[in-house]
């Protein structure tokens, strides 16, 4: 069997530990899965013609955070020191990032750069200077976009300028394939999908199960607008009157209900304001728990707490939250038998919860747990994208003329522009070649983690 | 007598003598270099030019609106010159050195082209660990070698090559040697104890 090549991949994102959220936790579990497979010692006959050697995670730095850092698994993190400015963005410089861009790529010899999220910069700038450099980028969207809004408008733009001449996209659901292509014009054919997964070693059902006589709703989000905090405002107090541990038998329904209903709502946000006056109006303090904020490690005891998981998202690419209480054996989103679905509208969702409710007897957690473990898996995502890599590494090295064109078509004066924004690129890229020769930049010698019984040992291994 | 071969790259050269007096002896040399000598000169002269221009132009103005505008235009040429001379002075560091004292200590000297020696010794009971890091900037990756002290907040760094004005940065190849030699010398020293 021919020799496998190793490769190495170049994670970039602004969006990285100790940030929790979803884009974080992707790239991290993703890393760490695309470690495993390239340290498989199995011979695979229908492995690809290279193999997966280093990952590298390249973002800015945290408060004193920066420099670099050795995570789980040997997975190695550069926190660069530019600050963030705004929502855990770098400032946007074009070009000033390009010499540590540069150094990062030759000393760790880095074959695929893959950038996450479009709300980055720090991943619109190292993709535009890898391909600059003649580097493979990969790019994934984690989030829908609007059209309408200004700033919509913008990102779009800036998108459609990363995407012009990118080698492949990943989207996270063909929701968000259909968003990203048309948002930035990028050819369908070109673009993934590549769902996220979930942990389910870490979110497992409560070995006890929890009885039915008071059904408690559980809600982790960030309160904010786009997750539909204001919808739960309107929907809780419903939910509550209709069972409030009185009897009613409804004629036309013909459901006795005696069942009384808890709410506990874990995150923070600007809303937080309008569920405490809720709470306050219609006196529900001892039905609805407020957590605040709620870590990441501490989700899972949270969650195995409630018997329904309520997701009042009015926009979501693709839910971890809800796979996550999946994994935990909460009543929620998914096939028919283990979600129910609804309208971004109170009176439906109340209906819907009264549906959950009624179904709630039936639902084994274990077993759900058991088929979110086979449905979502990260090994999965990581060997899906690992065809992803292997289709951007056969693509054909061009130089900076056959490049330009496609940038032309991006619009009659931001094409012109982009195009000088890549030639400008790449005057300061053989300035910077000259100033300081590839030659000059040492390689980072690999390092084994040989781990002794006291201690974790490392060992040059050159 | 050099006890191994020396590694030469760009303007460092490493060498190592293993067997003087039973010192081990690491030594990095920096090249001068005459382009660096000449800018660093001219740039004092435009300097000083500049100074002398601005104070004489200000003696002589009577206007307070002028005064102030010759005021920020000096202010402004005095610090992008004063920039210039800093940022291309010469460096005057010759070589650093590292003697190893088995069991004793380890003494740091640094020897500048003006003939003036700075040494620091350090006691082996002191010394914690030796480390090579890699230092993130804005801009540049790159290696150093440091010295974990006991009852020290501060790492201690074994080439001040590092800490000078021009950013004087040996490769990897040539802080490892020293690395390791460090290392056993440590490792030595508490076996010993134990």
């Amino acid at each position: 069997m021919d020799q496998q090549r190793k490769h190495s991949i170049l994670m970039v994102s602004d969006f990285f530990y100790p940030n929790f959220g979803g884009v974080e936790s992707h790239i991290y579990y993703l890393s760490q899965c695309l470690l495993k497979l390239g340290h498989k010692t199995e011979p695979d006959l229908n492995a690809f013609a290279f193999k997966i050697g280093l990952v590298v995670v390249m973002t800015h730095s945290y408060g004193k955070r920066t420099g670099v850092r050795y995570v789980t698994n040997g997975l190695k993190v550069y926190y660069v020191p530019w600050r963030a400015f705004l929502m855990q963005n770098t400032l946007p410089t074009f070009y000033l990032t390009l010499p540590i861009i540069r150094t990062i790529l030759i000393r760790e010899r880095i074959s695929i750069v893959h950038g996450h999220q479009a709300f980055s910069t720090l991943c619109h700038e190292a993709l535009m200077h890898a391909r600059t450099m003649g580097y493979k980028v990969v790019f994934t969207d984690h989030s829908l976009y609007g059209f309408a809004d200004v700033g919509s408008i913008h990102m779009n733009k800036v998108l459609q300028f990363t995407l012009a001449d990118i080698s492949q996209a990943i989207c996270v659901s063909h929701t968000s394939k259909e968003n990203t292509v048309l948002r930035s014009g990028i050819t369908p054919n070109r673009v993934f999908v590549v769902p996220n997964a979930v942990d389910t070693a870490m979110f497992t059902p409560s070995t006890c199960r929890l009885s039915c006589d008071e059904i408690v709703i559980v809600v982790i989000s960030r309160l904010v607008y786009r997750k539909g905090a204001d919808l739960l405002v309107e929907v809780i107090p419903e939910v509550c009157h209709l069972f409030s541990n009185k009897f009613h038998v409804k004629l036309c329904l013909l459901i006795a209900s005696s069942v009384k209903v808890r709410f506990i709502v874990g995150g923070d946000g600007p809303k937080r304001v309008r569920l405490e006056e809720m709470r306050e109006k219609h006196s529900l303090q001892d039905r609805v728990e407020m957590l605040g904020a709620v870590p990441h490690a501490r989700v899972r005891s949270v969650l195995i707490s409630g018997h329904i998981f309520l997701n009042s998202s009015l926009t979501e690419a693709f839910c971890i939250a809800i796979l996550e209480a999946a994994s935990c054996g909460l009543l929620t989103v998914l096939p028919d038998d283990m979600i129910v679905l609804s309208e971004p509208d109170p009176g439906d969702m109340v209906h819907a919860i009264r549906k959950a409710i009624v179904m709630l007897p039936s639902i084994d957690p274990y077993a759900m747990h058991q088929r979110m473990k086979k449905l979502y898996s990260w090994h999965d995502v990581a060997k899906r994208t690992e065809i992803v890599y292997d289709r951007a590494l056969q693509s054909s090295d061009e130089n900076l003329l056959r490049r330009l064109p496609r940038y032309l078509k991006c619009g009659s004066w931001a094409g012109k522009m982009f195009c000088l924004v890549m030639i400008v690129n790449f005057l300061l890229w053989c300035l910077l070649d000259s100033w300081q020769p590839v030659e000059s930049i040492e390689e980072v010698p690999d390092l084994v983690f040989i781990r002794n019984e006291n201690e974790d040992v490392v060992h040059d291994s050159i | 007598m050099m006890s191994e071969a020396p590694i030469f790259h760009s303007k460092y050269s490493y060498h190592h003598d293993g067997k003087a007096q039973q010192l081990d002896i690491h030594e990095i040399l920096v090249k001068r270099s005459r382009l660096g000598i000449f800018l660093s000169y001219s740039m004092v002269v435009v300097f000083l030019g500049t100074n002398v221009y601005f104070v004489t132009t200000k003696v002589f103005c009577i206007l307070i609106l002028t005064f102030f505008e010759v005021n920020i235009r000096s202010i402004w040429s005095i610090l992008v010159c004063f920039l210039l001379a800093k940022f291309l002075h010469y460096n005057p560091v010759k070589k650093e050195r590292v003697v190893i004292m088995p069991a004793f200590g380890v003494q740091l000297e640094t020897h500048y082209w003006s003939g003036r020696i700075v040494r620091l010794f350090v006691p082996i009971s002191k010394i914690l660990s030796s480390m090579l890091n890699e230092c993130v900037t804005p801009v540049t990756c790159y290696w150093s070698l440091a010295l974990l002290l006991r009852d020290e907040g501060e790492l201690m760094l074994v080439f001040q090559l590092i800490r000078s004005v021009q950013k004087l940065q040996p490769p990897l190849k040539m802080l490892v040697p020293v690395w390791k030699a460090l290392r056993a010398a440590i490792n030595c020293e508490e076996t010993s104890i134990t």
